[in-house]
């Protein structure tokens, strides 16, 4: 399968950009540790998940995506065990688990369930392509997404269904759903979320949501202007790293909200607003260019994929890091509810840069195998 | 695998534009709050990163310390020892840190656990309660670089042997925080005063002078009130950086240093303050045995005074409080101890308290008539032990049956004998020599075809307030009263009553109505003492900063301002001396403010010489109605005169009322002159005590002496509560006093004798 590859047509400049995200990312890390000796070693292993990342792209760009597409049920099987054990541990310690430790690794199953979906999504879209886009196709596919997604509920982690209904409700409209059908749809999520913000903010108790989860809308909805050291203040924190950074920022290492520590996980949910301190507005901005640059990639993919497959996974990754990268600037400028989403490429985290660079090898994978134009 | 490419679905183009046209507005959103965040708000953003790292450290500036006359210290800061534990600092090993727990726990006796973090919360620091663990696990959630006081005020021994564990204990540290001393404690309670913490009221004046509530103290009593000003000197201020812990990084802007307090110097002689307190408290211990039970003689007053100069040398107010059990925080019980006292010994009575004055007030009595003509050197009163009067509402009353009021003399009845002839008849210098009531009754009230026309109430209140009466000093310490000279208007709107002939006899012998202070009264002799010069009462002799300079300070009574005099330089680059309030330096004059008395240098103030001021005013009186003149008149120098030789005749005539005690009791070289007073009183205790009736009245016992009589440089004036007479009670203790002055002042010039 590797004998003939071209990399004639290998994204570069999707490379690039995932590279100069990464790199930038790395960077705002070390600032945002700020002498906390306990996220010094972050930074490292930001490092070496950045460059076997980039290996893992090459890799996965090699091998033609639709390999995966024939092994879609090993590939279940083993995120569904995954997936039920982390339900279980979490079950057992009372509380919310998101990662399995592997020797000094924390891997979080969730992070690659995500891209698991969109390739199971793939394959389930590819085989229905020429089916009807009656209510069947899209309980088919619903299915899928709920296999994995019901477990991750229970860890209970809503964001990431959340992500993973997203992805499926942008692969449905790209697949052709009929506009009656999104309608119905729509209308049930509206009234779903409408209730849900109703009636946190008449302070019912939501059996699905957490507390904290429903204590985050809350604070969204009806910020409580007194309290400074409560939910509110790491997102008040955030809004004033970004604020008193301005146009050009206050110089890398010298953000006194970052380097104080007034801003809180800084190296993880908050460092756009790190950057955004240290870098003002044109570092604010760039860094919204450059993951533009990578979605706009995957969309070019996407578009001029071989197969429904191909173009799912580019769709599928695009979606993704859109999603997950608006939602977390969002979060920053409080504009979107507390979620815990991670800046794609930037925030620290193993699993997810992981995931992502493997989101990407696939859809470079897509990218080498365009339909055959130069006969 | 599918290869099939013919047939293959492809996403409709409006289907991709659409979810363009989402990406782009959701862009368009964030780049908008992005936009107004970072460009339009900006400012706002940066003042709140700005406070949130820019705090303002404010440094304790050391309190000025307080002298007596000779360099004695009164009041000082000494440090007091706290064991602490800053919580970041402790190590990570919980272990670790539960060895230091119960190390330093056996050491000084706090327990590592008691309770939970809600029970730490009920308590203050330094209030013992709650185990070391849990103070310190409430100290860390709310600033964990800020030290938790453990323990408070432990002795010098143990903060030395945990500053030497605490190297091996890292967080644990001692902690010197200054507390206010008072060495001479209860002795000088009443004028040095305590401190307390800045209450409410006050508390936005304070902060805007930069002090901190919670730390700094400000004066609750005496002259840690009133020199409040100069003694609190200016906190410094550090702006700096710091984190979100709370860690000090560095100095945002050059650091103010904090400028300690000056120092106040009190005219007061601690040795003769305490010779004074000893003899008071020795009389009184003396007759309560005497009379072998607490004869409820519980509280009375001395105060000296160099009548030439004003200084308070001496002004004891007893019982009183040990102030320095109020020097670290006040103890509720403590406190509520001494204001449930009937004694009231948080007052100083030398100046707070209002007493009839008795028959010392007869030297006002004694100038208005002898000046006003009443009567002359050469006249003889004749003074039998009692006398009938008819007791007149309105110059026209009858004389009937009904209003006979008979007056009697002290010497009326003794020890169960009467005796009619009383002092048979004596002339005006041996009325005051001998304290004749009888005398007095008729000077200020008249009496038949003897004294058609006797001084009267109103022309007596001038002479009264000419000598000190009816009006506060002005002395440098709070709370002082002003007395009460009645006249018929106050009679008729505080009791519904007109004015009557027997109000007039008993107010010219300080009962009645007529109140004073004891400072009051000693104004009164002073005045008189110093030939008609009354001397403004100063408990300052200087204030000097840290150095020893001395510093130009003024005094307004009025309000209790002090003014400091500055080089102040104005906007056209002129230096000028102004008057500066020290409280409030916005509030600054070119000249002395009106009503402002130089209190430093020391400089005596002289309030008014009664022979050169007119103070008297002139009454035109027909038939008993007196009118005012608004015209006003001085006494006549020859009148101080003649009052004086009464008083020296108190001492020097074999029968006068200070004869016994100066010449046999207390023999002095030295020739000693004064006016003893036994006031009857009526007050709640005495009304409890059912001795508010004719004949059982309690008395109060005043003594008031001056020496040299030539050229007096001190006087004292002793007061005994329900003390019985004052010839018997007070006049012992102004003897002891003053011999105490004259030993006190043959030792200080054998020592500087010597020295030249």
């Amino acid at each position: 399968m590797l004998r003939d590859i071209s990399w004639r047509y290998f994204d570069f400049w999707l490379l690039g950009a995932v590279v100069l995200a990464t790199a930038f990312g790395t960077t705002m890390i070390r600032s945002a540790v700020a002498g906390n000796e306990d996220l010094l070693p972050s930074i490292n292993r930001q490092i070496y998940f950045a460059l076997a990342g980039i290996v893992l792209i090459f890799i996965v760009a090699a091998i033609d995506y639709r390999y995966w597409m024939a092994l879609y049920r090993p590939i279940f099987i083993v995120m569904f065990i995954l997936l039920f054990f982390l339900f279980l541990s979490a079950q057992a310690v009372f509380g919310a688990a998101r990662w399995f430790q592997v020797g000094v690794l924390f891997v979080q199953p969730t992070e690659f369930a995500k891209i698991a979906l969109i390739l199971l999504l793939a394959r389930y879209f590819d085989k229905t392509q020429n089916e009807p886009r009656d209510l069947k196709w899209i309980f088919g596919g619903f299915l899928w997404v709920m296999a994995l997604a019901l477990w991750i509920l229970l860890q209970p982690n809503l964001s990431n269904v959340v992500v993973m209904m997203v992805i499926f409700g942008a692969l449905l409209w790209l697949n052709g759903i009929q506009i009656k059908h999104l309608a119905l749809i729509a209308g049930v999520g509206i009234l779903l979320v409408g209730s849900v913000f109703g009636l946190t903010a008449l302070g019912i108790r939501i059996p699905f949501l957490q507390e904290y989860q429903q204590q985050r809308i809350e604070n969204f909805i009806l910020p409580n202007e007194e309290e400074t050291f409560g939910e509110t203040y790491n997102v008040d924190q955030a809004k004033i790293a970004i604020g008193s950074g301005g146009l050009f920022g206050k110089g890398y290492g010298h953000g006194t909200q970052t380097q104080l520590r007034f801003l809180k996980v800084r190296h993880t949910d908050f460092i756009f607003s790190a950057l955004s301190e240290e870098f003002g507005l044109v570092g604010s901005m760039a860094v919204i260019f450059i993951i533009m640059l990578v979605i706009w990639r995957c969309l070019r993919a996407a578009q001029k994929a071989r197969d429904v497959a191909g173009m799912n996974i580019a769709y599928g990754v695009a979606t993704l890091i859109f999603f997950q990268g608006m939602v977390n600037i969002g979060v920053n400028l409080n504009i979107v509810p507390v979620s815990g989403l991670p800046l794609p490429f930037i925030s620290y985290g193993g699993s997810g840069l992981t995931a992502l660079m493997l989101g990407i090898g696939l859809v470079e994978s897509v990218a080498m195998r365009f339909k055959q134009l130069d006969f | 695998m599918s290869s099939q490419t013919v047939g293959k679905f492809q996403t409709s183009t409006w289907r991709i534009l659409l979810m363009y046209g989402v990406m782009v507005a959701v862009m368009s959103v964030l780049t908008y709050r992005l936009v107004s965040l970072q460009v339009l708000e900006r400012e706002t953003w940066v003042n709140q990163a700005v406070d949130n790292y820019k705090t303002e450290i404010s440094d304790p500036a050391p309190r000025g310390i307080i002298y007596d006359r000779n360099g004695y210290i009164l009041a000082r800061n000494f440090a007091s020892y706290n064991i602490v534990i800053t919580p970041a600092n402790l190590p990570d090993d919980e272990a670790d840190i539960q060895n230091i727990y119960r190390e330093l726990s056996a050491l000084i006796d706090v327990p590592v656990n008691e309770g939970d973090v809600e029970y730490a919360k009920l308590f203050t620091a330094c209030v013992p309660g709650p185990g070391i663990a849990q103070m310190v696990e409430l100290g860390d959630s709310l600033a964990p670089y800020t030290p938790v006081r453990i323990k408070c005020n432990v002795g010098e021994e143990l903060a030395r042997v945990v500053r030497e564990r605490a190297v091996d204990w890292p967080g644990v540290d001692v902690e010197i925080e200054p507390v206010r001393d008072y060495p001479t404690g209860s002795l000088t309670a009443n004028i040095v005063g305590f401190l307390g913490p800045i209450y409410e009221a006050v508390k936005d004046d304070y902060e805007a002078r930069g002090f901190v509530t919670n730390r700094d103290k400000i004066g609750y009593a005496g002259i840690e009130t009133s020199m409040d000003d100069v003694l609190l000197g200016k906190n410094g201020l550090r702006v700096v950086q710091v984190d979100v812990a709370g860690q000090v990084l560095r100095n945002l802007e050059p650091p103010i240093e904090p400028e300690a307090g000056n120092n106040v110097v009190l005219t007061i002689d601690t040795r003769l303050q305490k010779a004074a307190e000893t003899s008071l408290v020795e009389e009184i211990d003396y007759w309560n045995n005497y009379f072998n039970r607490t004869r409820d003689i519980s509280s009375g007053v001395v105060i000296a005074m160099n009548p030439k100069t004003g200084e308070i040398l001496a002004m004891v107010s007893y019982p009183t409080y040990e102030n320095n059990r109020m020097a670290r925080f006040i103890p509720g019980y403590y406190y509520d101890q001494l204001s449930n006292d009937p004694r009231r010994p948080l007052v100083n009575n030398a100046i707070s308290a209002e007493f009839p004055p008795g028959s010392v007030f007869k030297l006002s009595t004694a100038t208005g008539a002898y000046n006003e003509g009443v009567v002359g050197p050469d006249d003889i009163i004749s003074t039998p032990g009692k006398l009938t009067l008819c007791e007149r509402f309105s110059p026209n009353d009858p004389c009937t049956a009904l209003n006979q009021r008979p007056f009697v003399d002290w010497i009326y009845e003794r020890n169960g004998v009467i005796n009619e002839e009383g002092f048979g008849a004596l002339d005006f210098f041996h009325c005051i020599a001998y304290s004749s009531n009888v005398c007095f009754y008729k000077l200020g009230g008249g009496f038949e075809d003897e004294i058609e026309e006797g001084l009267g109430i109103f022309r007596l209140g001038e002479y009264a307030r000419a000598l000190g009466y009816g009006e506060r000093s002005g002395i440098q310490l709070p709370g002082e009263e002003d007395g009460l000279i009645p006249t018929p208007q106050w009679k008729r709107i505080n009791t519904g009553e007109n004015w009557s002939t027997g109000d007039t006899y008993i107010a010219s012998v300080g009962q009645g109505y007529v109140l004073g202070t004891p400072l009051q009264i000693l104004m009164s002799g002073a005045t008189i003492a110093n030939h008609g010069k009354l001397m403004q009462p100063t408990i300052i002799r200087e204030i000097q900063d840290g150095e020893g300079r001395v510093i130009p300070v003024w005094f307004k009574p009025e309000d209790f301002s002090l003014y400091e005099v500055q080089d102040v330089e104005l906007d056209s680059g002129e230096t000028v001396k102004m008057w500066v309030n020290l409280s409030n330096p916005d509030e600054r004059f070119l000249n002395a403010p009106s009503g402002s008395y130089q209190i430093s240098p020391f400089t005596p103030n002289l309030k008014w010489d009664i022979t050169v001021t007119p103070k008297i005013q002139i009454y035109n009186c027909d038939v008993g109605y007196c009118d005012p003149t608004g015209t006003y008149k001085v006494v006549d120098p020859s009148t101080v005169e003649a009052v004086r030789t009464g008083t020296r005749l108190a001492v020097s005539d074999s029968r006068g009322t200070l004869h016994e005690i100066f010449t046999e009791t207390y023999p002095f070289t030295i020739a000693v002159a004064g006016k003893t007073g036994t006031a009857e009183y009526c007050d709640d205790v005495a009304r409890k005590a059912n001795r508010c009736q004719f004949g059982a009245w309690p008395t109060h016992a005043w003594t008031l002496a001056y020496a040299p009589y030539d050229d007096p440089e001190i006087i004292v004036a002793a007061f005994a509560y329900n003390g019985g007479e004052g010839g018997s009670v007070a006049a012992p203790i102004v003897a002891r006093v003053l011999q105490a002055y004259f030993e006190l002042k043959s030792i200080d010039i054998a020592q500087s004798g010597g020295g030249g």
